[in-house]
């Protein structure tokens, strides 16, 4: 009788067949509606923009894995969605260096020096895009960035004329219909509402993304814009323009969904989804900030810890038996 | 294996398999020329031993290393110790494995010893620790620890098993014989028996209060039957025997009613052995029968790298021999094709938040494993209710990253004990 070599390994030795490169690859095919849409509307600079931006962070943590001599970790296709993700906050007119100095931010600052995947405090792609926007903000100017566009809508970003001119005078530039249809100017992948409702309820049909977060954070739009508009329609508009544009989709579905940096247990994902969106809604309405998507994130990001400590008692802890 | 289904909104729901309906007699096993049984005492070369190499034992002889031993195993035939070795097991822990060589014909069944029984616990515990289905005697017997609860498992505690089913299907009458036998033995009043919801038992039995269980895994452990059918808690890092439950085998009960009949012990235990294409023998083979002996009769192939598994999928061990002994705790081997093992990774936890949705204990494992990972097991226990974890082993099932967290927790747990071992010790 011949002794096998057997597998010795530990309990269970089953699997759910789930990974990260599933998970990650479940939300690259999340956001192709927004994404294929995006590249309609802008034309081939957005190909590039996007294309960059994903090979880019992809590279960037490449490199990092060798310098650092680490196993390379782009396998498990969470550089690309960072990269993906990023690009599809950008207009479609970025320059090359502006895509892929955003994305080294993103990937180093934001994700390898906290210790790569999982460990990052902040959603890297943010930290990323906050650093442009300090620096570079009239790139994020999106009035100017499609001066050479031909569009069939009104060619003003929602929210910064919202800003400028008043709720009266956006009440007809901008149907809702047209909003959600993609009919405004924008970033490549936030513009297209509905494509990214529907990428966001296939994640969370598929469970790749925790569905307390962007229930929660598309509540607190609607409530705390409804509040305020209610309490002084002149002054504020209602939850409608503000869901529908800017970032505040591609915020809902993913970027407050960002695992490593949002919350885990039932209560405090609420308190999270619903609180980002408040200050959202906060800044954009009394602040100076015409959109204010990527700050109220990241600072829900920090104290995310501080909330996610409100969990259930584990079992045979606590009062029933002390 | 069951995989995550496409839609996956809630936690997945993993079931447990269900007996067939009118099971199959088992395919009977020739009793093998070696045998080998473990001792739960490591050798100690300093000491006298009572056995060697070479010395004759008889069916049913009791056999311990040493005089102050309190562990001991029975031989199952007549024959002589080939050999006396050192086992190793998962965590390192020695045991020893006593190989003896079978002089008695195949074919032709000796009688074993008789012993001379009283009708108490500690007479039952002298010769019965090792009967098919491992009888929990030594706790029921023990002076320190108070059992007020006996629960008969007639559910299988892991998924695919279908062990105890079968034995509640086949030898119901001698359940409710052993049943009464266990009070009589231990004049513990109350008896409970688990019973899967959708398997219809027998009969029913005054003695014995019937609890049906979930079919969801793992609604069988028996921290969820204390929780779900007797209200009970139980306290993060204590066993259910310390809250006075204990758990036997419904094969245990069986073959106590059986040896307390014939004054003997009984050797041939009940396995469901489970193939790589998920077929389920059933087989009936002497206590210290080599695996390998199981799979030939049914012409299962082992191939380099494929898995054995001892135990359900959820909660077994996997062994690094075909020549694996049949122990009396033995429900259920799973053999895994290579191609269908899943691999673990070293990436981190991503805080994909799966684990925490699915552990029946609410145990914060996405922060748990960050701590057991730095080998900080006191906080671990402290803070982030390590002894909480009632091992299902559900969070390294569905891990996205992977993470062999139940092991973590496991070895954790492990080492927890060892540490505050170490400080009573000190402290006296
Ligand atoms: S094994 Fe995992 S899922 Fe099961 S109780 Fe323990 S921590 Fe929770
Ligand atoms: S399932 Fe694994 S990766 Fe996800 S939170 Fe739990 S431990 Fe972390």
């Amino acid at each position: 009788m011949t002794n096998n070599k057997l597998t010795v390994s530990h309990a269970p030795f089953w699997h759910d067949g789930d990974s990260l490169f599933k998970m990650n690859l479940n939300i690259m095919i999340a956001t192709l509606p927004a994404v294929i849409f995006g590249i309609i509307q802008f034309g081939a600079p957005a190909v590039g923009v996007i294309a960059l931006s994903l090979s880019s962070a992809m590279l960037w943590e490449l490199i990092l894995n060798v310098v650092s001599k680490q196993k390379i970790s782009i396998g498990d296709l969470d550089a690309a969605v960072i990269g993906l993700v990023f690009g599809m906050m950008l207009p479609a007119t970025s320059p090359w260096w502006l895509v892929i100095t955003g994305t080294l931010v993103a990937v180093v600052i934001g994700k390898m020096i906290f210790g790569g995947i999982g460990a990052n405090p902040f959603n890297p792609v943010l930290i990323g895009m906050a650093f442009l926007m300090l620096s570079w903000k009239i790139f994020f100017n999106f009035d100017a960035a499609y001066v050479n566009y031909e569009f069939n809508f009104t060619a003003l970003a929602p929210l910064a004329a919202l800003k400028s001119q008043g709720v009266s005078a956006v009440a007809d530039l901008f149907p809702i219909s047209d909003l959600i249809m993609g009919k405004q100017v924008g970033a490549i992948g936030s513009t297209f509402g509905l494509g990214l409702i529907v990428g966001g309820i296939y994640l969370i049909l598929r469970g790749y993304i925790r569905w307390e977060i962007p229930v929660s954070f598309i509540v607190g739009i609607i409530v705390t814009a409804l509040a305020f508009s209610m309490a002084n329609p002149d002054t504020y508009a209602g939850p409608a323009i503000h869901l529908f544009s800017g970032y505040t989709l591609i915020g809902a579905f993913f970027l407050a969904t960002e695992n490593s940096s949002s919350p885990v247990n039932r209560l405090p994902m609420l308190i999270y989804g619903f609180c980002a969106a408040a200050m959202i809604i906060l800044m954009r309405n009394i602040g100076a900030y015409a959109d204010g998507t990527i700050l109220a994130i990241l600072l829900l990001n920090l104290v995310n810890p501080l909330i996610d400590k409100i969990r259930p008692k584990a079992l045979g802890k606590g009062a029933n038996n002390a | 294996m069951i995989k995550r289904s496409f839609f996956t909104l809630t936690k997945p729901r993993l079931l447990y398999d269900l007996v067939e309906p009118d099971p199959k007699e088992p395919e009977s096993i020739p009793i093998p020329s070696d045998l080998t049984l473990v001792l739960d005492e490591p050798i100690d070369s300093t000491r006298q031993a009572l056995i060697k190499e070479g010395d004759s034992v008889e069916k049913g002889e009791k056999l311990r290393l040493y005089n102050q031993s309190t562990d001991y195993t029975i031989s199952p035939v007549t024959g002589t110790i080939s050999a006396i070795d050192t086992y190793l097991d998962d965590f390192g822990n020695t045991s020893t494995c006593l190989v003896i060589k079978n002089s008695q014909s195949q074919t032709t069944d000796t009688n074993s010893m008789t012993y001379d029984l009283k009708d108490d616990i500690a007479s039952a515990d002298e010769y019965f620790r090792t009967l098919p289905g491992a009888p929990p005697l030594k706790i029921l017997a023990s002076n320190t620890v108070k059992i007020n609860t006996i629960i008969i498992t007639c559910a299988d505690m892991d998924l695919l098993s279908t062990t105890h089913q079968y034995i509640t299907l086949k030898f119901w009458d001698k359940i409710k014989e052993g049943a009464k036998i266990l009070k009589k033995l231990t004049r513990i009043p109350k008896l409970c028996i688990t019973v899967p919801e959708n398997l219809n038992i027998p009969g029913e039995s005054d003695l014995i209060q019937v609890f049906k269980t979930s079919m969801e895994y793992p609604s069988n452990l028996p921290a969820m039957i204390l929780k779900n059918h007797l209200s009970m808690i139980l306290p993060a890092g204590k066993t259910p025997e310390d809250m006075g439950v204990s758990f036997i085998s419904a094969e245990a009960v069986v073959s106590l009613a059986t040896a307390y009949k014939t004054k003997s012990a009984g050797f041939e235990k009940i396995l469901t052995i489970i193939g790589k294409q998920g077929t389920k023998y059933r087989a009936k083979a002497t206590i210290g029968t080599p695996l390998h002996k199981i799979f030939n009769a049914f012409s299962i192939h082992i191939n380099d790298q494929d898995r054995i598994v001892i135990g359900g999928p959820m909660k077994g061990f996997a062994t690094y021999t075909h020549n694996h002994p049949v122990q009396p705790d033995m429900d259920t081997v799973i053999i895994q094709d290579r191609d269908i093992i899943p691999e673990v990774s070293d990436t981190p936890c991503v805080n994909c938040g799966k684990c925490i949705r699915i552990c029946p204990a609410n145990v914060p494992v996405n922060i748990l494993v960050r701590y057991l990972e730095a080998d900080q097991y006191e906080e671990a226990a402290d803070k982030y209710d390590l002894e909480s974890c009632i091992e299902c082993g559900l969070c390294a099932y569905v891990c996205t990253a992977k993470i062999p967290l139940y092991q973590y927790i496991k070895l954790g747990k492990y080492e927890l004990f060892k540490l505050r071992a170490l400080e009573t010790a000190n402290d006296e």
